[in-house]
C-alpha cells in the first residue's frame, strides 16, 4: 500500500463513509493521515452507524462533529443523518455549513435543529449538485440573490415550506433534474392556495404523501412522474411530450388533467382510484397508441378528451379507452374546429360523428357531451 | 443499428505491458481508459503498440477483462453487471487488488477505480489501526508520542 498515491488513499477513505472508520483509518500511518487532512472528499455522520452516538451528551456530539469536519479540507459530500438524537443548536450547524461552503457538492442533512437554521442561506450554493433535507423548514427563498446554478437533485422529506417558497426554489435551480417531495408540510396562504411548480430542466418528479387542493406541474422536459399516496383536488401536468413513465399509486385525485402529448404505449398507467381523467393532445400521431394492457381505469366516471386535429384514428383510440373504463358515466369531448373548413375536414367530422353514434350504442350507459371551439 | 456498425468497424489497438506482453483489443475497449484515449489522439500510427508502462501483463489482462465486459452494450442489465463486478473483485487477492488500483489510477478507468476503491474500503471498515496495518502490510511510521497525539485529536473515535 506504500506506493499508492495519496489521492488514491483519499478516495479509499472517502468511500469508507462513516466518520469514525475514516478517523480510525487515518491514524494508520503518515500518508493516510495526509490523505485524511487534504484529500478526503466525503464524510458521513450517521447515528445508526454507531450506538455510542446516542450515548454522547449533545454538546459532545456537536463538538466532535465540528472538530472532525474542521480537520478536513475541500469536503465535497457531507451527510449528517442524526434525526434520532436531540436537537442540535444552531451555532455548530451553521459552522459546519460555512466551513464546507466553498467545496460542497452534496449535502444530506437529516437532523433537527433549534432554533431552526436557514440551510439554503448558509450552505454553499455555487457548487452544490445534490441537496437532501429532512425534518427541517425552509423559510424565505430569496430569488434576488440566492441561486443554485449546479443543483441537479433536490430531495425534501418532511420539510416545512410554503407553496410560494417551493415554486421560487425551483426557479433558482436552473439545472434541477430530479425533484422528490416526501411528506412535505406545504404551507399555503390566502394568495397561494395552489402549488405551482415550473421548471424547464426537471426530468424526474416524485411526490409522496402530499395533500393539496391544487397542484400544477409545468415542465418542458419531464420524463418521469410518480405520484404516491397523495390526496389532491386537482392535478394539472403541463408538458411538451417527453413523459415516458407515469405512475400513480394509491392516489386520490378528483380532477386529473394532462396537457401533454402522452406516449401511452410507454407509459405505465395505474389509476386505482382515479375518478376523473382528462387527456388532451396536440399531435394527432399519439392517437395511434393504445393504453397498455395493465392499465386499470375502473373508477373513472368522467372522461374528458380533447384533440386539436381530428382524424379517424381518434375513434379507434376512444373505443379502446372506453373498454378500459367500464364504469364510465360521462364522456366529454373537446374539439377544435377550424373556421375555414375544407371538404376533407368536413368529411372527417362527418365520419367522426357517425362513428361516435355507433360506438355509443355499445356504451349506452355513458352520457356524451361535445364542446367545440 | 449505429452501435453495431461501429463495433464491427472498430479498430484494433495493441497494448504493451511493462514486461513486454502484447494485447490486441478493440478500440472501444481500450478507450475506457482516459489515459489511452489521450495517447491515441496524439498518435500518428495506431498500429504500433501502445506502452502501458507501469502495468504488468498479468494485471493488464485483468484490466482488459474488466474493460471488455463494460464496453459491450449487450443485454446485461445493471443488476447483472453489478453482480459481475462483485465477483470480479472478490476473486482478486490483496496483492492483485493493490496493483489493479495502481493500474486503474494510472490508466484513468473511472469505473474500475471506484470498484477496487470500494472493495478496499470495505476491508477497512470496522478495523482498528493495528488491524489495518497488519491487513495491508502498512508500516507504522509514527513515533509513539506522535501516535498518542493524533489519537488525542479525535479521542471519541477510539471509545468503545
Amino acid at each position: 500500500m506504500d506506493n499508492l498515491p495519496v489521492e488514491v488513499i483519499g478516495n479509499i477513505l472517502s468511500q469508507l463513509g462513516a466518520a469514525r472508520d475514516v478517523v480510525i483509518a487515518s491514524t494508520s500511518c503518515q500518508k493516510w493521515r495526509e490523505a485524511w487532512r487534504n484529500h478526503l472528499h466525503s464524510l458521513l455522520f450517521d447515528s445508526s452507524d454507531w450506538p455510542l452516538y446516542h450515548d454522547f451528551p449533545l454538546y459532545r456530539l456537536e463538538i466532535l462533529i465540528t472538530q472532525t469536519i474542521f480537520q478536513t479540507r475541500g469536503l465535497q459530500r457531507l451527510s449528517i443523518l442524526m434525526n434520532d438524537v436531540d436537537e442540535f443548536s444552531a451555532a455548530p450547524v451553521v459552522a459546519w455549513l460555512l466551513y464546507t461552503r466553498d467545496s460542497l457538492r452534496e449535502l444530506y442533512y437529516n437532523a433537527r435543529t433549534i432554533p431552526s437554521v436557514n440551510i439554503l442561506e448558509k450552505c454553499g450554493r455555487h457548487k452544490l449538485e445534490v441537496l437532501a433535507l429532512a425534518h427541517n423548514s425552509i423559510i424565505g427563498v430569496e430569488p434576488s440573490y440566492q441561486r443554485f446554478p449546479q443543483l441537479r437533485s433536490l430531495l425534501l422529506t418532511s420539510v416545512s415550506i410554503s407553496a410560494l417558497d417551493l415554486s421560487l426554489l425551483l426557479n433558482i435551480c436552473p439545472k434541477l433534474e430530479v425533484l422528490k417531495l416526501i411528506n412535505p408540510d406545504i404551507v399555503i396562504s390566502d394568495n397561494h392556495t395552489t402549488l405551482e411548480l415550473y421548471s424547464t430542466s426537471l426530468k424526474d418528479v416524485y411526490m409522496d404523501a402530499i395533500s393539496m387542493d391544487k397542484v400544477i406541474l409545468e415542465g418542458d422536459h419531464i420524463e418521469k412522474l410518480h405520484l404516491k399516496d397523495c390526496t389532491l383536488e386537482m392535478f394539472l401536468l403541463v408538458g411538451k411530450g417527453g413523459l415516458r413513465i407515469f405512475r400513480i399509486d394509491d392516489v386520490s385525485v378528483l380532477h386529473f388533467d394532462i396537457d401533454e402529448v402522452v406516449d401511452l404505449e410507454a407509459v405505465s398507467v395505474c389509476f386505482p382510484r382515479l375518478k376523473h381523467l382528462s387527456l388532451s393532445y396536440e399531435r394527432d400521431s399519439v392517437l395511434h397508441y393504445g393504453l397498455p394492457g395493465s392499465s386499470c381505469l375502473e373508477n373513472v366516471a368522467v372522461l374528458e378528451l380533447g384533440w386539436t386535429v381530428i382524424n379517424d384514428l381518434f375513434i379507434e383510440w376512444l373505443s379502446g379507452l372506453l373498454e378500459r373504463c367500464p364504469n364510465l358515466k360521462k364522456l366529454i369531448i373537446y374539439g377544435a374546429v377550424s373556421g375555414a373548413k375544407t371538404h376533407d375536414e368536413c368529411n372527417a367530422l362527418a365520419r367522426f360523428t357517425s362513428s361516435i353514434v355507433q360506438l355509443m350504442r355499445i356504451h349506452s350507459q355513458v352520457e356524451v357531451l361535445f364542446e367545440f371551439e | 443499428m449505429a452501435s453495431t456498425s461501429t463495433s464491427t468497424l472498430s479498430r484494433k489497438l495493441i497494448l504493451k505491458s511493462s514486461d513486454g506482453e502484447k494485447f490486441e483489443v478493440d478500440e472501444n475497449v481500450a478507450m475506457q481508459s482516459q489515459t489511452i484515449k489521450h495517447m491515441i489522439e496524439d498518435l500518428d500510427d495506431i498500429n504500433s503498440p501502445i506502452p502501458v508502462s507501469i502495468v504488468t501483463g498479468t494485471i493488464l489482462s485483468k484490466v482488459i477483462e474488466y474493460c471488455k465486459k463494460h464496453a459491450t452494450e449487450d443485454s446485461d442489465s445493471d443488476e447483472q453487471l453489478k453482480q459481475w463486478d462483485k465477483e470480479y473483485a472478490n476473486n482478486m487477492d490483496l496483492n492483485t487488488l493493490y496493483y489493479l488500483l495502481l493500474a486503474a489510477n494510472y490508466m484513468e478507468i473511472k469505473g474500475l477505480l471506484e470498484l477496487i476503491t470500494q472493495c478496499v474500503a470495505d476491508m477497512i471498515k470496522g478495523k482498528s489501526p493495528e488491524e489495518i496495518r497488519a491487513h495491508f502490510n502498512i508500516k507504522n511510521d509514527f513515533t509513539p508520542q506522535e501516535e498518542a497525539n493524533i489519537r488525542n485529536e479525535n479521542p471519541w473515535a477510539f471509545e468503545n
